[in-house]
């Protein structure tokens, strides 16, 4: 755990929604930045934007504190400072700020991660953060204050501008803008969406600088705003834009002659004589400026090495900004969220209550007919048919609400893109190539858990495509190709499945080159690498033997972390499967079951024994034709319709007896995940079912080829078939058996032979 | 209590709801505004004991609640707290200047805003001679 | 009127909360021979229900079963520790037994016997049975109030870590 969780007094609910609202901002900020990094590019910058980053910051910097995250708190106190220079334009936009900014926030995600688990701080990292960041911030006075006396303000409403508002009323003074007042009327009831229709209407034509609400409040339906609004267009351009039934616009007048004394020097006097009315200096005490005595020394408190120097900006600082860039970058260790809260549509919640009113209402009549039983011992065929029709109708709203909680549990995929937009932008830096990140379908759903999963790997194959796929500008250029590489991540439904896909325009893989680099590591001895697919070249990658990096070019470089990625895919119940051509670029392609919890299933006798096979992996089921198997390769496999179907007997998989009755069956099963089908030959149908799949224990982590089970009432208990590890098992030897080799020896020189001789199915 | 963010405002309510500040003040009521806009929603609800803000909100800033709220006539007098991270130390000053009773910059501990509280309450009450312990705070 | 056994007891008892701390063991017996392990380490103790049979999973693992709604492990201690086998009667339970390797798993032993208070110079090492001994034996324990019973005192962790 963290430092500083001493606030048990103040709640665990707080603090849960300290943690939820801290991901929140830190996700908005990633957010933001993206954009701003992408305005720089094309040129613009947006004050406001910079000022939401500010105020993100802010926040986070007083929730820390409040929370006891004093890391989290100095970190954002000597960013805040930053991007105050930033918003008030004292320092400028440059893609090197915006490198410390990015960089700050993932330091923010791990410093959260820290909040909520084990995994310690990156302090070492944090504190080099801070000394490049103080090295930036600059106190230049802000300049033109006498700008805003030439207009005719009301003092009161100069009174009320905070810092940052009156910067922004200055800053558009001086870029010629003119001002002008709106005064609007709005029901205090809807005045959210009347307001954002207003600042839609707007903001084509300016800058809207404070919303000054007016009256006396005795009114309790509406509110009267007076808008301070700056722009370049005219009075009747205006007018006719922002259009409402209580909205009037006027310009504020100009100040003839020279410029009065400025209006809100009269508030910080009053403020010295308000100084009476409090109750003593002990109430000031307790800040005693923790500007100086918290966090880190603020480096602007002395002098700083370039800040003397006029020129704008960011001084070059090499050792600073190297150090950050060079061996020891800010590896993202994980993007998972600090937080287990779920953003919920409260529409997806009316609807369940909708559901639990129709429950009560099957529940009454249920009431009902108990007591006609009792009372007149009624005629049995009619209870049968009321029974078995209240049954239907319990059966139908049970299964509503049963998938609407389910879709609660839904998040978009956007969430862990959004944040490997940032490693793409990272990454990219870090070796100095140009890469375009494209994503489609980031509105696909998939239940938070799995999303949260999926990060990781996903980072890991990003990592991977712009390593070793993306090649440098140069050689991008020299073979025919645009400079900047593009990385596109889509995601699509197909089916009971969500595919994700991970394609690069790079250089492709090399089969030859894959398999002589396993070769040479050991991962397969020359006679397996002979009888090799196509597809299981590709597969080599994801070995755990290709995980050791190497600087050169060597195709054979890919695999940092992806034996994780792959791992951590099918432990969520997907595939990966590889495309690649040289020369053009690699695809992997994840499909993945879209929930967790509750799946349907087809329940099957295999030897007596009864077994849960998922039906969104099946395409359907037929009875085994003996007369129909061949053996190929000591494989079985079955002719359906003119194709073939290799088969897998799952007795005899498991070790049990044959169990069908003589005439009836056995079946065959045809599964399917991704690219890949196997018959699975069981003895019975059962039926069809609905089920909540269970873990099984660690204990019993080294039985493959079960995903879970489940107990079906009555204390019998269905194991779960994991149709992705089966077929793996059955259809891939090669990949399958080397893995198995080597855990069970310890040690990469598993040979095929061997693990045949073994495992033969 | 007029507050954008989610947490603090759980963070405020906790500590003024809690056993402890009750034993001190009486029980406390904390009634909620996530912006500017809410809080004028629901200052006629009134009357309040104690108003707590903060200063950098969006659209209707914190300054501009308190200057609402002094030109009432039924809070002119209410003990009003500006509860803000202390960056602009301008902000601060001119929500003084506007009639707020105190501050109290972020971070700050459970004891130090109970004590804040139970003051602006506590004077509040010897100024008005009432007898009951107060009943409620936005 | 007290015993005289009960005399022996007492002065046992209090022979034995002189030296201190005394530690409490569950007994059951497996295949004609009596083991105890530390009743802090066991959760519950059940008839056994139906069991699901786990495909290729290790001997020693009889199946799954369900304990309100959780899926447990059940392992047969006759076979982990090489007795030979027998069938489930009456007298059988399933002692559902936890020692912080954060799994929860059933072990099927013949009959559950009685608690005993062990001091700790009721306790000899596992190495009095000379040589060395497995790592799931802690130990002999001999309950002075009790007519030379002697308690095969076992050391949970292996057996569960490594069914």
């Amino acid at each position: 755990m963290a430092e500083g969780g001493g606030r048990g007094d103040a709640g665990d609910k707080a603090r849960d929604e300290f943690l939820s609202e801290a991901q929140e901002l830190v996700d908005g900020l990633g957010r933001d930045l993206l954009t701003l990094d992408e305005g720089l590019k094309a040129g613009r910058v947006d004050p406001e934007l910079i000022n939401d980053v500010f105020r993100g910051v802010h926040t986070l910097k007083g929730l820390s504190g409040l929370f006891g995250a004093t890391r989290m708190a100095g970190l954002s106190h000597e960013l805040e400072d930053v991007l105050d220079d930033l918003r008030l334009g004292r320092i400028d936009v440059t893609p090197t700020v915006l490198d410390l900014l990015f960089q700050a926030v993932s330091l923010y995600a791990r410093l959260l991660t820290a909040q909520s688990s084990d995994a310690p701080e990156p302090e070492r990292e944090v504190e080099q953060l801070l000394l490049a960041v103080g090295q930036l911030s600059q106190r230049r006075g802000g300049g033109g204050g006498g700008v805003v006396a030439q207009y005719e303000l009301d003092p009161g409403l100069l009174g009320v501008l905070t810092e940052y508002e009156e910067h922004r009323l200055r800053a558009n003074i001086q870029q010629g803008l003119a001002l002008f007042r709106i005064r609007a009327r709005f029901s205090l009831a809807t005045i959210d969406s009347s307001l954002d229709e207003l600042k839609a209407q707007a903001r084509p034509l300016g800058e809207i600088v404070t919303y000054l609400p007016t009256g006396s409040g005795a009114n309790v339906d509406t509110i009267e705003l007076e808008i301070l609004m700056a722009s370049r267009a005219s009075l009747s351009a205006l007018q006719a834009a922002i259009v409402g039934p209580d909205i009037s616009i006027e310009d504020v007048a100009r100040r003839i002659g020279p410029s009065a004394r400025p209006a809100h020097a009269a508030p910080v006097a009053g403020a010295a004589s308000a100084g009476a009315s409090f109750a003593g200096p002990g109430m000031v005490a307790p800040s005693a400026t923790p500007r100086h005595a918290s966090g880190p020394a603020r480096p602007s408190q002395e002098p700083t090495a370039g800040a003397k120097t006029p020129s704008i900006a960011v001084t070059p600082n090499p050792p600073a900004a190297a150090s950050l860039r060079g061996p020891a970058p800010n590896r993202e260790l994980s993007l998972r969220s600090a937080s287990q809260t779920v953003r919920v549509d409260i529409r997806k919640l009316d609807r369940l209550m909708t559901v639990v009113g129709e429950l009560a209402i099957v529940k009454t009549a249920i009431a009902k007919l108990t007591d006609r039983v009792r009372r007149r011992g009624a005629e049995p065929r009619e209870l049968s048919i009321e029974l078995g029709r209240l049954n239907r109708t319990f059966e139908r709203h049970l299964a509503q609400m049963q998938s609407g909680i389910l879709e609660v549990r839904m998040v978009p995929l956007g969430q862990a893109f959004d944040k490997l937009a940032r490693i793409v932008r990272q990454i990219s830096r870090e070796h100095d190539k140009d890469v375009n990140l494209v994503v489609t379908g980031a509105d696909t759903e998939l239940d938070k858990l799995i999303v949260e999963e999926l990060s990781d790997p996903l980072m890991h194959m990003i990592r991977n495509a712009i390593d070793h796929g993306i090649e440098a500008r140069d050689e991008r250029l020299s073979v025919g190709k645009p400079p900047i590489g593009t990385i596109a991540l889509n995601a699509f439904q197909k089916g009971n499945h969500v595919v994700i896909e991970v394609e690069d325009d790079g250089r492709g893989m090399d089969h030859g080159a894959l398999v002589a680099a396993a070769v040479r590591r050991g991962i397969v001895s020359p006679e397996e690498a002979q009888e090799l697919t196509e597809s299981e070249m590709l597969a080599l990658v994801f070995m755990p033997g290709f995980t050791t990096k190497e600087v050169a070019t060597d195709l054979s470089g890919r695999g940092v972390g992806l034996d994780v990625a792959k791992t951590n895919i099918s432990k969520l119940g997907g595939v990966v499967d590889i495309t690649s051509d040289v020369g053009i670029g690699t695809k992997m392609t994840i499909t993945l079951p879209i929930t967790l919890a509750i799946i349907h299933v087809l329940l099957v006798e295999i030897g007596a024994h009864l077994f849960a096979v998922p039906l969104a992996s099946v395409e359907e089921a037929i009875v085994l034709d003996e007369g129909k198997v061949r053996t190929v390769e000591s494989r079985d496999v079955l002719t359906v319709r003119g194709t073939s179907l290799p088969i897998c007997r799952l007795a005899r998989l498991f070790g049990l007896p044959a169990s069908h009755r003589d005439g009836h069956g056995p079946f065959v099963v045809i599964a399917r995940v991704g690219a890949r089908r196997l018959g699975f030959v069981v003895d019975e149908l059962v039926g069809q079912q609905d089920i909540v799949i269970k873990p099984l224990g660690k204990s019993l982590k080294g039985v493959r080829g079960f995903a879970g089970a489940t107990e079906l009432g009555d204390q019998r208990i269905a194991l779960v078939i994991d149709v992705a590890a089966l077929i793996e098992e059955v259809l891939l030897p090669g990949e399958v058996r080397f893995l198995a080799a080597a855990e069970d020896s310890g040690r990469r020189n598993g040979t095929l032979e061997a693990s045949r001789r073994a495992g033969r199915t | 209590m007029v507050e954008d963010s989610v947490s603090t405002r759980a963070f405020v309510r906790a500590v003024l709801e809690s056993a402890d500040f009750a034993t001190r003040q009486g029980a406390c009521e904390v009634i909620e505004a996530s912006s500017g806009f809410e809080a004028l929603r629901l200052l006629p609800r009134g009357p309040y004991d104690l108003i707590v803000t903060d200063i950098n909100m969006a659209d209707i800033n914190g300054l501009e609640v308190i200057r609402f709220i002094r030109s009432s006539a039924h809070h002119r007098a209410t003990p009003l707290l500006i509860i803000s991270s202390l960056h602009g130390e301008h902000d601060i000053e001119r929500g003084l200047a506007l009639g707020a009773n105190a501050y109290l910059p972020k971070p700050f501990t459970p004891e130090q805003l109970g004590e804040m509280c139970a003051r602006l309450l506590g004077a509040e009450r010897t100024r008005v001679g009432r007898s009951e312990p107060p009943s409620g705070g936005p | 009127m007290p015993t005289l056994k009960g005399r022996t007891e007492r002065r046992a008892a209090r022979r034995a909360g002189e030296t201190g701390k005394r530690v409490e063991y569950l007994a059951f017996g497996l295949a004609g021979e009596t083991y105890a392990v530390q009743i802090a380490h066991v959760a519950e103790i059940l008839r056994p229900p139906p069991f699901t049979l786990v495909p290729r999973a290790s001997e020693t693992v009889l199946g799954v079963i369900s304990v309100r709604g959780k899926l447990v492990t059940v392992i047969d201690l006759r076979r982990r520790f090489r007795l030979p086998p027998a069938a489930i009667d009456r007298k059988s339970r399933i002692l559902l037994a936890d020692a912080g390797t954060g799994e929860q798993i059933g072990l099927l032993v013949d009959d559950v016997q009685q608690v005993w208070r062990l001091a700790s110079e009721e306790i000899e090492p596992a190495n009095v049975l000379g040589g060395e001994q497995a790592p799931h034996i802690a130990g002999i324990g001999r309950p002075t109030a009790s007519d030379g019973a002697m308690l095969i005192l076992l050391e949970l962790r292996p057996v569960l870590e490594s069914p």
